[in-house]
This record gives C-alpha cells, sequence and structure tokens, in this order.
C-alpha cells in the first residue's frame, strides 16, 4: 500500500516534470506570437528601423531596467521627459509608441529575452516582411481598391478596409467613420516598407483582434499599398454624406411617411366621430 | 353527454324603465378606478340606437364573433394570421375612446372658491384622462332616450332589415318608438374574446362558466377587444390590462346578487343556474344560422332528468348546484316557456344571457288628428305593435322571426288573460281561445304572471352554492387559503411581464 502510494507519487512528480517543461515551451511560443501580433508592425529585428527602431541587440544600447519602464509605458516615460525617449520620438517622426494591451513587467522581461534570443540569430524570423520591390502597376492600384472596398473579398476573409476606413476617391458615401481617414496614411507611415509591416499585424486594439483570427495576405499588402499611395495623390477630402444626400434623406423621410398615411388612412377614424360629421 | 353548469341570465326587456340603476351599481363597485372611467361593464342602452360603443353591432368596422369560412369551419373573424401580422402593433378594428367617450368631471374648485362677482360661477368639465378643460361630445349614453336620433338612432345597425317605408313610420312624430336594451357581457358558451387572446388570459370559469381575465396574464394585446362581439371586453389604459364583466363573482360566492342585478329598480333581471350538453358546442355553434336558437335551447338540459343528473354528478356537478338548476328562473324562461331569447346569435358566442323581448303595445290609437285611449281593441295583434318585428328579429332572431313571434303571441295571451282576470272587460273565452293559439296552458300562464310581475328577490336569483371551499381543495389545504386570502391584490395589476 505504502509502496503503491510512493510509485504514485513519483510518477506524479515526473508528470509535474513534464507539465512545466511543457508550460516553459509554450511560454515562449506564445512571447513569439506576442512579438508578431503587437510589436512586429513597428519594429523588426534586424530588418531595419519601421515607425519604431530596429530592436536587434536593443540592450547594447539602454540597460534593461530603462527597456522594461519603457515598454510598460511609454507615455510616461516621454512625459518625463526623458532624453533618449524624446529622441526616439523625433525620429519615429512623432509617432509615440503605443502602451500595449495586457503589458507586464514579466511580459517586457520575457519580450527583452526573446530579442535577445534573436538577435544572436544570423535572420531573425522578425526581420521583417519581405515585399516585393517592383513597382505598383495599375492592375495592383485596381485590385487594391476591390479589397478596400471591398468589392474582392480578402482571402483570409478579413472585413474589407472601407467597413471601417475612408479614403480619398472612395465612391458612394465614403468608407466607415470608425477609423480614421486614411488618405494620408501611406505618407504618415513613410510608404511602402513600415505601412506594409503594419498591414502584415495591425496592432491597434479595435484592429488587432480582428485580423489576428484573419490576417491579411502577403498577396493583398501589395495592391493595398498601391492603392492607398495612388489615394493620398488625390486631392481634396475623402468623400462623405453631401448635401445631396441629405435631400434624398429628407425628401425619402417624407414619402415614407405619406406612403404609411396612404396605406393606413382608415385608421382612428373612429365611428362615432364620422356619423356625427355626416350630419352636418 | 358532458354535462356542466352555468350561471345565466335572464332580462325581460318590458320591465325595464331605462333608469341606469344598475350602471351605477355596476360602476360604484368595479370600474370607479384609474383607466376604468370609461367602461360600463353594464350599461343600459336605447333602441333604436347605435348604443356603446358607437355602432357596436357593426362588425364589418369592429370584427367582433365567429364567422363560418369556406370550408364550414368556424374562425374568428378579428384574426386570420394575415391580418395579424399586418396588423400586430395596432389592432385597426377596435373602438376609439371617441366611439366609447372621453370620460369626465368637473373642476367644482373653480365653483366652491370662486370669487364673488356679478356672474354665476361654473364648474367646466375637465377630461379623466388628461386633466385637461374639454368639451364634452358624447357619452356612454348619449343617445339615451333617442336624443340625436338623426345621428344615432338612424345608424343602428338593426335597421338595415327594414324596408324604407318602415324605417320613415319608425321615426315618424307621434309614432316614434323605442325600447331600453340594458346589457352586460353574456357570459357566451363559445366566447370569441377567450378564444381570441394570444396570451391565453382569459377564461371560462369551469364550475359556473364565468369567463374572466386574468390580470396577471393580460398582456394588453387587445384582441378581445375587437374579437367580442357584443364590445364587453374593455382596455384599461393605466394598467395596460384588458377588463370585463365578472357577473359580480365575489358576491356570488357569498351568496348575493350581482350588484346590477340587485339594485334593479325594475326587477327585470333573473338568475340561474342551467345545465348544458359541452359535447355539443362545437355542433351547435357550427349550426346554419336559422338553426341557432333551437340548437342552443337543445344544447340547454333539464334538470329533472334522471339521466341527466347522472351525468352531472359523473362530470362533478355538485349535488347542490343540481338542485339549485331545478329552481333556476332563466330554465323557465329559455326551455319551459320559449319566451326568452339570446341577443345577435348570428355572432355563434353562444351567448348565456337571454332577453324575453319587449312587447309594445300600441296603447292609444291615432285617428283623424285625434289620440284615442279607449279600452276598445287595446291589444292590437304583435304585428301592429309599434316596433316592427324584423327589427326586434334582426337584435333577438338572427333575422328569423318564428321564435321572436311564439314567445311574443304569448306574452300577448297572458296579458289579454290577465286583463280578464283583473279588469274583466275582456271576455274569459277571448283570452282563452288566445292562450290556446299561443300554446299556452293556464297554469303556464299563471306561472309567467308571477315569474313576471310578482316574484321575489328569491324567485328572481337562484343562486347556487358556489363550494369554493371544495374548489380550492383541489388546489390548496382551505385552511392555509383562509389566511393567505385577502381583499384585492398585493400588487396591483401593471404593465409589462
Amino acid at each position: 500500500m505504502e509502496l503503491s502510494f510512493t510509485k504514485a507519487g513519483r510518477s506524479g512528480l515526473a508528470v509535474l516534470g513534464a507539465l512545466l517543461l511543457l508550460v516553459g515551451s509554450l511560454s515562449a511560443q506564445e512571447t513569439s506570437e506576442y512579438f508578431q501580433a503587437n510589436c512586429a508592425s513597428c519594429h523588426t529585428i534586424g530588418g531595419g528601423p519601421l515607425t519604431g527602431p530596429d530592436l536587434k541587440n536593443v540592450e547594447d544600447r539602454k540597460d534593461r531596467d530603462w527597456l522594461i519602464n519603457f515598454i510598460v509605458d511609454p507615455g510616461a516615460v516621454i512625459a518625463s521627459g526623458d532624453a533618449y525617449a524624446k529622441k526616439l520620438l523625433a525620429e519615429a517622426r512623432n509617432v509615440p509608441m503605443p502602451k500595449v494591451a495586457g503589458m507586464t513587467k514579466d511580459r517586457a522581461r520575457r519580450l527583452l529575452d526573446l530579442i535577445k534570443a534573436e538577435s544572436k540569430l544570423e535572420r531573425s524570423k522578425f526581420a521583417g516582411l519581405s515585399l516585393s520591390d517592383r513597382p505598383f502597376t495599375a492592375e495592383d492600384v485596381e485590385l487594391g481598391e476591390a479589397l478596400f472596398s471591398g468589392a474582392t473579398r480578402m482571402q483570409s476573409g478579413a472585413p474589407a478596409c472601407a467597413s471601417c476606413h475612408t479614403i480619398a476617391g472612395q465612391s458612394g458615401l465614403g468608407g466607415g467613420l470608425l477609423g480614421p481617414d486614411l488618405t494620408d496614411a501611406y505618407a504618415r507611415l513613410n510608404g511602402r516598407k513600415v505601412l506594409g509591416a503594419w498591414l502584415s499585424s495591425p496592432a491597434t486594439e479595435t484592429m488587432a483582434p480582428v485580423f489576428k483570427v484573419s490576417p491579411i495576405h502577403t498577396d493583398e499588402i501589395l495592391p493595398l499599398l498601391a492603392y492607398m499611395k495612388e489615394a493620398a495623390k488625390k486631392e481634396g477630402e475623402a468623400p462623405g454624406p453631401g448635401i445631396e444626400f441629405l435631400i434624398f434623406g429628407v425628401v425619402g423621410a417624407v414619402a415614407a411617411l405619406l406612403l404609411c398615411d396612404f396605406v393606413w388612412r382608415r385608421r382612428f377614424t373612429g365611428v362615432r366621430g364620422k356619423l356625427v360629421r355626416g350630419q352636418k | 353527454m358532458d354535462v356542466r353548469s352555468q350561471i345565466s341570465m335572464v332580462f325581460h326587456l318590458d320591465k325595464c324603465i331605462g333608469c341606469h340603476t344598475c350602471s351605477i351599481a355596476c360602476k360604484n363597485i368595479w370600474t370607479d378606478r384609474k383607466g376604468s372611467e370609461y367602461m360600463w361593464w353594464n350599461n343600459v342602452e336605447t333602441k333604436p340606437g347605435t348604443g356603446f360603443p358607437t355602432r357596436w353591432e357593426d362588425q364589418e368596422t369592429y370584427r367582433g364573433g365567429w364567422l363560418k369560412d369556406e370550408n364550414g369551419k368556424l374562425k374568428l373573424r378579428a384574426m386570420d394570421k394575415k391580418r395579424t401580422l399586418f396588423n400586430m402593433f395596432h389592432n385597426p378594428s377596435q373602438p376609439s375612446i371617441d366611439d366609447y367617450y372621453e370620460p369626465w368631471t368637473y373642476k367644482y374648485d373653480e365653483l366652491f372658491n370662486a370669487p364673488e362677482g356679478d356672474d354665476q360661477p361654473t364648474a367646466r368639465p375637465i377630461s379623466m384622462i388628461t386633466g385637461d378643460y374639454m368639451d364634452i361630445k358624447a357619452g356612454p349614453n348619449w343617445d339615451d332616450d333617442l336624443s340625436g336620433s338623426p345621428v344615432y338612432a338612424e345608424n343602428d345597425p338593426n335597421l338595415e332589415s327594414l324596408t324604407p317605408e318602415q324605417r320613415e313610420q319608425l321615426f315618424a312624430i307621434e309614432r316614434m318608438v323605442m325600447f331600453y336594451f340594458p346589457r352586460i357581457c353574456n357570459h357566451c358558451l363559445n366566447p370569441s374574446c377567450v378564444a381570441s387572446c394570444p396570451s391565453g388570459a382569459l377564461y371560462k370559469r369551469g364550475e359556473d362558466g364565468i369567463v374572466l381575465v386574468d390580470q396577471n396574464r393580460c398582456r394588453a394585446w387587445r384582441a378581445c377587444i375587437s374579437a367580442c362581439p357584443y364590445k364587453k371586453t374593455y382596455y384599461n389604459w393605466h394598467t395596460g390590462k384588458s377588463e370585463k364583466c365578472i357577473l359580480c363573482f365575489p358576491r356570488l360566492e357569498t351568496g348575493q346578487a350581482p350588484a346590477c342585478f340587485h339594485s334593479c329598480v325594475g326587477r327585470i333581471r333573473y338568475l340561474g343556474v342551467l345545465l348544458y350538453d359541452a359535447d355539443k358546442l362545437e355542433e351547435v355553434a357550427n349550426l346554419p344560422q336559422d338553426q341557432l336558437i333551437q340548437g342552443q335551447r337543445d344544447m340547454i338540459l333539464n334538470p329533472h332528468d334522471p339521466e341527466v343528473i347522472a351525468a352531472a354528478r359523473k362530470s362533478g356537478v355538485h349535488d347542490s348546484v343540481i338542485e339549485s338548476a331545478q329552481k333556476s328562473p332563466v330554465y323557465k324562461f329559455v326551455k319551459e316557456w320559449g319566451i326568452a331569447l339570446p341577443p345577435h346569435i348570428e355572432y355563434r358566442t353562444l351567448p348565456m344571457l337571454f332577453y324575453v323581448p319587449p312587447l309594445l303595445p300600441v296603447m292609444s290609437t291615432h285617428t283623424d288628428g285625434l289620440t284615442q285611449n279607449t279600452s276598445e281593441k287595446l291589444f292590437h295583434s304583435i304585428d301592429e305593435a309599434r316596433v316592427p318585428m324584423e327589427f326586434l328579429a334582426s337584435i333577438f332572431g338572427a333575422g328569423d322571426q318564428s321564435f321572436l313571434r311564439t314567445g311574443l303571441r304569448k306574452q300577448m295571451a297572458i296579458r289579454m288573460y290577465r286583463r280578464a282576470i283583473t279588469v274583466g272587460d275582456i271576455e274569459m273565452k277571448v283570452a282563452e281561445q288566445m292562450l290556446a293559439e299561443s300554446g299556452c296552458s293556464k297554469d303556464e300562464a299563471d306561472a309567467i304572471y308571477k315569474m313576471t310581475a310578482l316574484c321575489t328577490f328569491d324567485d328572481r336569483f337562484v343562486i347556487p352554492p358556489m363550494h369554493r371551499e371544495e374548489a380550492l381543495e383541489m388546489l390548496k389545504e382551505p385552511h392555509e387559503h383562509k389566511q393567505e386570502a385577502g381583499f384585492g391584490f398585493r400588487t396591483g395589476p401593471k404593465r409589462g411581464l
């Protein structure tokens, strides 16, 4: 009895150990995915700067404590007047690093471990998106527009850009108003490489959960970039509901009310009222 | 045979003087609450007249009662799937508040607190719905005693069965005729209000057939409002629930006559139990229109028949209720004497309130510009009565005059017979001849005379013991219930689920 209990205890320990190992590797994988989802849209490891700086050997440039503080709450560090942080902000053309959802000191530590490990590799998997350098063609622009407006469905089933964003040159009532107008996005993010990285894994709180499930396919990024570059050239504002729309709305509403009035004209007429009026 | 008991009523229209005491008695007990001011569970109408609500008998507008569809099956006139779908949020077939009337009171403050001045102060009418000043445009008995007859009386839907000459005569000066038509819920055997309710809030009490609205289950669909062809369910705009005549069941349960019965000045009202065969219900409600009255009469069973008594016991009717049914004045009026008729049985709801139609004899003759009150030809034949037979038949015979004529001839014969006895200016032989022609024995004539003219309280109201304790036993321990029960609601009826 006692023997079998000990045996059970031993095998239990072995299972526990295996589990711990598994959790360890799981956590490494999880950190890697976290980097891809939240950091890769602005940073590469050895792929050159995007919006933010290249993170290869970042710990050689600044000590770990400073980095952890910055990662956990970039806004606070920038606001504190830290000289290095200001310099980073200027380099990023005043696009501040956002406070990333779910970031903790522990996670930042694990991210730094990951960056350290990846920096040692010849070529990190986070070296950035390998987009073709070929010049945009007219077909690219056309396909991009279709993808943007939703006329052509994204391969992953991701929602069309126009459901949340508008852009100069969109027909009709323009795109959605949930996200910002993307007319100057190409210029703001300094073109092809950075915007392409952003599209590969959009990192804002609104977009991340959607595009994590159904990311934009690499083949679709180039046409979208082409379209957005083209759109940026267009003069004026993104289209929105104009005066015609207002007129259409008012006339339509009145027409609808009149129709209801006609269809249900015999409601509320009453019985007694008609008898009495009929007498006069 | 599935024998059930039903508390039924007879109103004797020749006795009604149109005093509205019944309406007031009912109003004071039941409908003086907020939201129910406009309701008259009991009302008295003048016929010809449009009644309350206006033209309630016009089922083209209000869509009450049952229809036979092309397959001969009964269906509600108010509800078919298409209509219901397109009118889900507003039922166009129900009366508006204007078709009832906007209830009002007077601002007596202005009268009592008026400053001294040269003018007589007045209390202006204010609406009991909005509280604003209002102009009174209609009331629940606006066409009382033929007032406003060019508007109201001439629009009585029952006049459609008359020829233009008859209509003209009906409204000719000095020939004008009217009678009163008091109405409460008929507590029908085939109630269309119950059938129409989407929430299943209406039900017919098993033990006595009283039709009630469960205030907790009512969801304000108001299907019953238009489905009831007699317009006797009302919507309480304050609680958001429908309400109707409850035949004063709390009074009945304590052995008292309903308030309107109790207070009736003319003693026109009779109440008693009828036993009927519920197995025949569907068959009878489906009969051709001219067989409905006979069909309904055949459904009502003889409470003295041993076979009926055995079947009644078998289906749980208490012995005391059977005993009560044997004494029921309603049974006598409807079955034994055959002089009480259901109102508008063509709506196929099988109403259980019966009317003894008015005889309205021409008391005076009008010749050469002289009105004479001689006793010669004191009673004319019923056809010479001023109210055209077609008009009465439209209300009490589904357009068919045969039952009406039989009843009226019998009543007329009894009058002659009593005249021969008490005044003696009519020969007894003539009176007896008339009785025989109308198929009425002397004993029956005496019985009808007694029940009509000399009836006591106990003759008129034979209220069965309700045995609430036994009805309760099925659900609860009676003593336990006694401790929990009280007056009214613990929480009043209100809108919402």
